[in-house]
């Protein structure tokens, strides 16, 4: 479905001088940079994948994106998406994808929703009978049936937002690129969008490649995660792997009753465990970041109960967010 | 023959719009013609003490603005680009546009048409009609197609001229500029250019060919036969002007780098 080798974007820019001298300079002569956008990379998506797509702001995912879906012109590599190179065959390619960007709308803002669906379907060459049972489908899963003769400019966000995607599957195409889908929206819609997707790779064999800040969005949808870092890939697996990789650790929160406890006084508690506290959101609470061992969680709690008073106690599994924090501060050693 | 239907289902669309506005429509007719008008007025203000200019009467002057106004009127209609470097561009909507399976350039003209400026094709016609009346000029048969294939040869010159400058915004970050002072320089096309000198001539003939919006072609129905040949290739600098700024967008689309989310 997608083939991505060694696949680079090296944008030039030019950095400036500072004062009013060095911008005197720069008129004449420039010192451009070459910086690369995306550095070398390689990945393959199999037919019915979702793939999660991450990075922090400019790693490099919008960039490959665009790539991918015939935008920009990569420097050097090579793609092939649904066996056709996107940028060359862009007219024709665009046939076979579906693309949401959350930031931008493909809806024309002033008329009604269902006059850009006809202009989409017109577009894309739909035939009416095709259109007519796809489209009602897509329609009733995502609920906008009552949307569909107000003007665009008209809807909230989460509104808009199942329209944008209704739009991307007008002509069902077997592949679909979210960037960055439920930016700003609400949990209730979040959901419904969530399960919209699902429904469609199922019905559908849909293969959907999603950006995201969201990672509950990755975990409810990606069985396989692509992390992007400095325009380099530095994970490429499944999800699971990664918790049980990196997320072996376990955390205690207490909130003792002693308001003014003091990690000194903690600390003896724990010198054998291999365990480090860490400050809670409030004065009197601590966590304790342990091994997922269950000799060792329970020889805390019971070592830290005897010796003080506590109000409450929580034992949190790492989030996929921590786990992915970790790795970009610390960087993929232990893998 | 696909991009024909889109085409009309875009106008379709377009007018549906405009209709919901109804009462900005009227007042941009109203102020499209008023301007129309105006420079109208103007020019037979300017030429109201002089009869000629070098061998040009006034007459003839007023019909040659009268023809320009009818591809510009079309021009208008269908290449509103000159923000596109700031619509598409800055704004990252051409990410958009090249997700659809329209030619970039194509997509842009529907979606940025502004239909009632063709009533200036009426305005032009009207002034033709004035002038040519008063110049006691006759027409034969075939002058209707030839009056078509002129026009269609000088929207496509002015249409040429302009995706150009647009065109370069795919290369650098600021061409703005240029776009007011072109449009300023498109106005000289509308006078007879041989009472330019040399120099201006020889650019709005061959470098940015704005003269083959208005005199060139006026002077074949004026029946200025010196000039004939210059009349004769309007269509075809307007075919390859055009072609040549299509080529070079389509270059320019491929050193498109987006912008930043």
């Amino acid at each position: 479905m997608i083939e991505v080798k060694e696949l680079r974007k090296e944008f030039k820019s030019h950095s400036s001088r500072s004062g009013l001298k060095g911008a005197f300079r720069d008129l004449f002569t420039r010192n451009y940079k070459v910086v690369p956008a995306v550095n070398d990379i390689s990945f393959t998506v199999k037919s019915g994948e979702m793939v999660g797509y991450i990075g922090e702001n400019g790693a490099g995912k919008s960039t490959s994106i665009k790539m991918l879906t015939g935008i920009l012109t990569p420097t050097s590599g090579m793609v092939k998406v649904n066996g056709m190179d996107p940028h060359k065959e862009r007219e024709q390619f665009v046939r076979s994808i579906g693309v949401v960007f959350g930031q931008r709308s493909q809806l024309w803002w002033d008329i009604a929703v269902q006059e850009s669906f006809r202009l989409l379907k017109k577009v894309y060459n739909v035939p009416d009978d095709v259109y007519n049972v796809h489209m009602n489908h897509v329609i009733e899963s995502l609920d906008i049936a009552p949307l569909l003769d107000k003007p665009v400019r008209k809807l909230s966000l989460g509104q808009r937002m199942r329209c944008e995607l209704a739009a991307a599957l007008l002509h069902n195409p077997p592949l679909l690129f979210l960037d960055e889908p439920t930016i700003g929206l609400d949990v209730l819609v979040k959901l419904k969008i969530r399960a919209f997707l699902k429904e469609m790779n199922e019905k559908y064999n849909t293969t959907i490649l999603l950006t995201t800040h969201d990672l509950t969005d990755i975990e409810a949808l990606c069985e396989r995660v692509i992390m992007l870092d400095k325009g380099k890939i530095i994970y490429d697996g499944k999800l699971v792997n990664l918790r049980s990789n990196w997320g072996e650790g376990k955390q205690i929160e207490f909130q003792f009753a002693d308001l003014t406890m003091t990690k000194e006084r903690l600390m003896p508690l724990l010198a054998e465990f291999e365990a480090v506290w860490t400050p809670g959101d409030r004065n009197n609470v601590w966590v304790a970041n342990v091994r997922n061992d269950e000799q060792i969680i329970s020889n805390v709690i019971g070592r830290v109960l005897a010796a003080y008073k506590i109000i409450d106690l929580k034992v949190h599994e790492m989030s996929i967010e921590d786990i992915i924090r970790n790795i970009y501060e610390e960087g993929i050693t232990n893998g | 023959m696909k991009y024909t239907a889109i085409f009309f289902q875009y106008a379709a669309q377009y007018l549906k719009t405009r209709f919901t506005y109804r009462v900005d429509t009227v007042i941009e007719i109203i102020s499209d013609l008023l301007s129309q008008t105006v420079n109208f007025i103007f020019i037979l203000l300017v030429f109201n003490h002089t009869s000629f200019i070098s061998g040009w009467s006034r007459d003839e002057i007023i019909f040659i603005y009268g023809f320009f106004l009818v591809p510009f009127a079309i021009f208008g209609a269908f290449f509103n680009i000159w923000d596109f470097n700031e619509r598409y561009i800055v704004k990252g909507e051409m990410d958009r546009i090249l997700t659809r399976p329209i030619h970039s350039l194509f997509q842009i003209v529907l979606e940025r048409m502004e239909l009632e400026s063709l009533f200036g094709v009426i305005t032009g016609i009207g002034v033709m009609f004035y002038a040519g009346s008063r110049l006691g000029l006759s027409f034969s048969w075939y002058d209707p197609f030839i009056f078509v294939a002129m026009v269609l040869g000088g929207t496509l010159v002015y249409s040429g001229i302009f995706v150009l400058i647009a065109s370069i915004s795919f290369w650098s970050d600021s061409p703005t500029s240029i776009m007011p002072m072109i449009y300023n320089i498109g106005n000289y096309g509308r006078y007879p250019v041989d009472i330019y000198n040399h120099v201006i001539r020889f650019v709005l003939t061959w470098i940015l060919p704005f003269a083959f919006v208005g005199v060139y072609p006026a002077a074949y129905f004026l029946g200025r036969e010196d000039w004939y040949v210059y009349a004769f290739m309007t269509p075809i600098v307007g075919s390859s002007f055009f072609m040549l700024s299509v080529i070079m967008w389509n270059i320019g689309v491929t050193k498109y780098r987006g912008a930043g989310n």
